[in-house]
């Protein structure tokens, strides 16, 4: 009696763990992703590891025919995976979806290696997936099209001269936000709400 | 913001998808993405498609070689990765023209402005060895020359309109002519900035032809 209920106990163990791939739903995996940021949770970065790596290496095989290229490309997905997982949103797509952009960028620059030059543009330019790129506010900073410096001309003289520096770099030297909170070593977001007040003053001063 | 009439193929959504796609149209193609949420909602969906095909089939990983490289990369310094300048403009003759981040993204590649006869602007934008594009330009009543290419052409208004004989282009109108099409581009009474990409024959490198094909019952019917 004894011994059945071990067998059956271990059927039952050996059938759920054969099921398990097709449970992993885009809940789960998000879930593991959110301890692994969270917490570096090494028992869910396994959890996912041993769900992905088969998987990429399967991809990666088929992409590369070669055995070792394949390793490569799961080894630094999965390296990535372990450690940007805070750059996973689930709003912007599922698991899969996010971990195969990353193998994508990686197979992508793994086949220009060799015959590119340094220089050249990488996956990542391309595709950012894995920068933690400053998200800039485009819509209220940008005018809505193209800004003729001549019909600003003079209205911006106007401006108190702390909005006024900002939108002569900006828009006369034509440096970036970023490069603007360099120059004069004020944060970034301060940057953005004097050219957004600049930019409103100048829109009342011009159709006025 | 108008709306955007033409749009690039899906087989070129999916190239871009895929990354088969060389940079220059890859960013080319990028861009009208920006632009255009019709063309980011397809693109969307070819990825995802992409994503759950291409990572469906599990290899038969050796259990030793599985765990000695999960260790390894619990124990890795996390990899730099360096993340590209996005600019938000470019400049041109005290114009200023916003550009989408997909594009932002290179200014900083973006060589010298020439300016070539009949109103026309030109500046080189090298993603690498062999990609050619450009920044073009046009003033109002400006025209481009009648012409011809041995490959194909991609054309991307980033601000303004301009036409040819076939229609009238406007922001966010991805146009591409092959080898085969002669077309001559001109502005009226508006001026015009495109991202124009110039290939020999399209070419994609290896995997798209396999990655195509069990698209193309989904998306080309
Ligand atoms: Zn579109």
């Amino acid at each position: 009696m004894q011994v059945m209920l071990e067998k059956r106990k271990s059927r039952q163990s050996m059938s759920s763990s054969q099921r398990e791939p097709q449970e992993m739903t885009a809940e789960h995996l998000g879930q593991l992703l959110a301890e692994v940021a969270d917490t570096r949770s090494r028992r869910a970065f396994s959890e996912l590891f041993r769900h992905f790596a088969p998987r990429l290496q399967s991809f990666a095989t088929r992409q590369f025919g070669n055995e070792q290229t394949a390793m490569d490309l799961v080894q630094e997905t999965m390296t990535n995976v372990w450690h940007k997982a805070h750059l996973f949103s689930p709003e912007k797509g599922s698991p899969t979806t996010w971990i195969f952009t990353i193998a994508r960028n990686i197979r992508f620059d793994i086949l220009r290696k060799n015959k590119h030059r340094q220089n050249d543009v990488s996956a990542e330019d391309l595709w950012p997936v894995l920068s933690e790129e400053t998200s800039d506010s485009d819509e209220e900073f940008a005018l809505d099209t193209k800004i003729l410096m001549q019909e600003i001309g003079e209205y911006y003289l106007q401006l108190p001269d702390a909005q006024r520096i900002v939108v002569e770099q900006i828009y006369i030297e034509g440096k970036s936000q970023q490069e603007v909170s360099d120059a004069l070593g004020i944060p970034l977001g301060t940057v953005k709400s004097r050219t957004r007040l600049a930019l409103q003053k100048l829109r009342e001063l011009i159709s006025e | 913001m108008n709306k955007i009439k033409f749009h690039p193929s899906e087989e070129l959504l999916v190239g871009y998808a895929s990354g088969d796609l060389n940079p220059a149209l890859t960013v080319v193609v990028g861009t009208h993405i920006d632009m255009c949420p019709r063309c980011r909602s397809v693109a969307e969906d070819i990825q995802n498609h992409m994503a759950t095909r291409e990572l469906h089939q599990s290899a038969p990983l050796a259990e030793p070689d599985l765990n000695s490289m999960l260790e390894h990369i619990m124990a890795s310094e996390s990899p730099i990765v360096r993340s590209a300048k996005v600019h938000e403009q470019v400049s041109l003759e005290g114009k200023v023209f916003k550009v989408p981040r997909s594009l932002g993204r290179h200014v900083d590649r973006l060589g010298p402005w020439s300016h070539m006869p009949g109103g026309l602007w030109r500046a080189p934008l090298e993603l690498d060895a062999d990609s050619r594009m450009n920044l073009i330009y046009m003033q109002e009543n400006a025209s481009l020359p009648e012409h011809t290419h041995r490959g194909s052409e991609a054309t991307l208004v980033l601000n303004g309109v301009f036409n040819d004989e076939h229609d009238e282009y406007r922001d966010g109108d991805f146009i591409f002519l092959d080898e085969h099409k002669h077309h001559s581009p001109q502005t009226t009474d508006e001026d015009c900035l495109t991202l124009a990409y110039l290939d020999a024959p399209l070419q994609f490198t290896s995997g798209l032809a396999r990655l195509l094909n069990p698209f193309s019952s989904l998306f080309f019917r």
